[in-house]
């Protein structure tokens, strides 16, 4: 009885130890971008400042990095979404020759690393003329964000009942239209977990950005590789940091309520 | 029960042909490299299985796929029962569970270049938060030099990093358990061990299944965290499967690299078989248990 009673205190007292332990590295990156770290003229090094949220604003570079990585991941959500939902009904609704063995594949392509499928990307992207630009990476990403996409929203979609289907097809809608008037309402957060998932893995992706944009196109985590130099300013490096979760913590933020209501994930 | 139609091959035909484009197309170029020594793209002479035997003869390779495996296991071993446990902890209550869920994904936003950053200015004996703790208790982290210690960060700053997904999808698996299993086992008079071990684990197996996928391949094949912590050191003891490709790349043995990365990819199918396997045996278990 005595460990019935202590559970609670157990559970809270891991529960803040865990969150301790998460946000701490992020505490010091927090603290370092609001310090100076490279001295100049009219500073010291340990004055606070603001300076180095500011200098991402003024510095060109900077700016269009985060203009860079918005665009690939809306490019990246607006092809993998509209993708991904007809092919998760199919496999939620239908079964058909060879779809165990595609699913297969397609779970093969999410967890195979982006390292070794590098050099012909690169080659091939060339050939159709995408690198250096969002539209690259927005595309290198499908790779691993397009199979969990299917697989997040076929299980929004199987637990939809079949009845529903049944009478819009009795009422003589066909599939296409189906899927436009009576799924996608239904499925809405689905759809919005299943571009906060694509947000959360192409956001901080590095592999393909840093292959894929030498000369432009440069997004978030390769302007902050571009920072370290012979006097790299750290400070300025953690504020980018920091900047460049603040999208991300905006839309936890806004999702903690469907994340928090469960999202399903489906079988073949 | 689905519909029996091979219609279904239209509505996954856009996705297959994206895939095909950044998957199989790639894929199929690696595999074709592999079979050639490439001095420069354009002049290359056939070898046959040649960068195969190499690799695989080599003691290189087989220690790197060593120290991926107990690395990996490591990852799963803390990882899951931790994540599991947390997704347990998590408040009733919406303003909490809100809270919690958003404060505990924090380091999944964190650009992946900066990990290694992070966690070596937190460890710093004189400026870093955990360092100078450490540092008063007369500790000190030797991750240049001691091969246990470098192990030990790279475990930390992955466990970190990632469990938090394990949670998420924990908890989300826990949401969808009817609170009157709840009340069930209530009456019953369960404790909290048999509501866990009874109601709890039985409907996370789905969502634990994939984060042990997502988490055993993602580990297995850890490249941008792991190497800038001791650039695979000291004296190789944290070079991963990944890592040996990438120097492998970054020396543009184009032969070599492609064909590691073959090798790299069956290990994935075959990660990838097993997972379906384990999925379907879930599945028949399930509909035994209904029947």
């Amino acid at each position: 009885m005595t460990l019935a009673r202590a559970l609670p205190i157990l559970k809270i007292a891991l529960l803040t130890l865990f969150i301790v332990f998460a946000i701490l590295p992020l505490v010091q990156m927090t603290m370092l971008s609001f310090v100076v770290t490279l001295s100049t003229d009219d500073s010291q090094i340990g004055d606070l400042t603001l300076a180095n949220y500011a200098n991402i604003w003024s510095d060109p570079n900077l700016r269009s990095a985060f203009v860079n990585s918005i665009a690939y991941m809306l490019i990246n959500i607006c092809i993998t979404v509209p993708v991904a939902i007809p092919a998760a009904y199919g496999f939620s609704r239908m079964s058909f020759v060879g779809d165990k063995q595609l699913f297969f594949a397609f779970i093969a392509f999410r967890i195979t690393p982006p390292v070794v499928l590098t050099l012909p990307i690169f080659q091939l992207f060339s050939a159709l003329g995408v690198v250096n630009s969002v539209f690259g990476i927005a595309l290198a990403h499908c790779l691993f964000n397009l199979p969990i996409s299917i697989w997040i929203l076929q299980g929004f979609i199987s637990a939809i009942p079949k009845e529903v289907d049944e009478t819009a097809f009795l009422d003589g809608y066909s599939k296409p239209r189906f899927i436009w008037t009576f799924l996608l309402p239904q499925i809405v957060p689905g759809i919005a977990v299943t571009a906060f998932f694509c947000f959360m893995f192409s956001w901080v992706e590095v592999v393909f950005a840093r292959i894929l944009t030498t000369t432009n196109g440069k997004p978030i985590s390769m302007a902050i590789n571009a920072l370290f130099g012979f006097q790299t300013d750290i400070g300025l490096v953690m504020a980018v940091t920091v900047a460049s979760m603040i999208p991300g913590a905006v839309l936890l933020f806004l999702m903690r309520n469907h994340l928090s209501r469960g999202f399903r994930v489906g079988t073949v | 029960m689905k519909d029996r139609t091979n219609s279904g091959w239209l509505f996954v035909a856009p996705a297959v042909v994206l895939l095909s484009i950044v998957g199989l197309i790639p894929l199929i170029t690696v595999i074709n490299y592999s079979f050639f020594e490439i001095f420069i793209l354009d002049q290359r002479f056939w070898i046959g299985l040649e960068w195969y035997g190499d690799i695989i003869r080599s003691d290189r390779f087989w220690s790197s796929f060593a120290r991926s495996a107990v690395f990996s296991t490591l990852v799963l071993v803390i990882q899951i029962p931790l994540g599991v446990a947390i997704a347990l902890c998590i408040p009733k209550g919406k303003f909490w569970i809100g809270l919690v869920l958003a404060l505990v994904a924090l380091p999944l936003l964190v650009p992946w270049n900066m990990i290694p950053l992070l966690w070596l200015g937190l460890l710093n004996p004189e400026t870093g938060i955990l360092g100078q703790i450490m540092a008063t208790f007369g500790w000190s982290i030797d991750w240049k030099l001691s091969a246990a210690q470098t192990w030990a960060v790279i475990l930390a700053m992955d466990t970190w990093h990632w469990t938090s997904l394990v949670v998420l999808l924990c908890y989300s698996g826990l949401t969808t358990i009817p609170t009157s299993y709840y009340q069930a086992a209530d009456i019953d008079g369960a404790g909290p061990w048999q509501v866990f071990r009874h109601i709890q684990l039985p409907k996370l197996q789905h969502v634990l299944l994939m984060a042990v996928l997502l988490r055993f391949m993602d580990s297995f094949m850890i490249y941008t965290e792991a190497f800038p912590i001791n650039a695979g050191g000291p004296s190789g003891a944290t070079m991963f499967l990944a890592v040996d490709l990438g120097e492998d790349i970054k020396a543009f043995n184009y032969g070599p690299s492609a064909a590691r990365s073959v090798i790299y990819f069956l290990i994935v199918l075959t990660v990838a078989w097993l997972f379906t396997k384990a999925q379907s045996v879930l599945d028949t278990d399930r509909e035994a248990k209904t029947s």
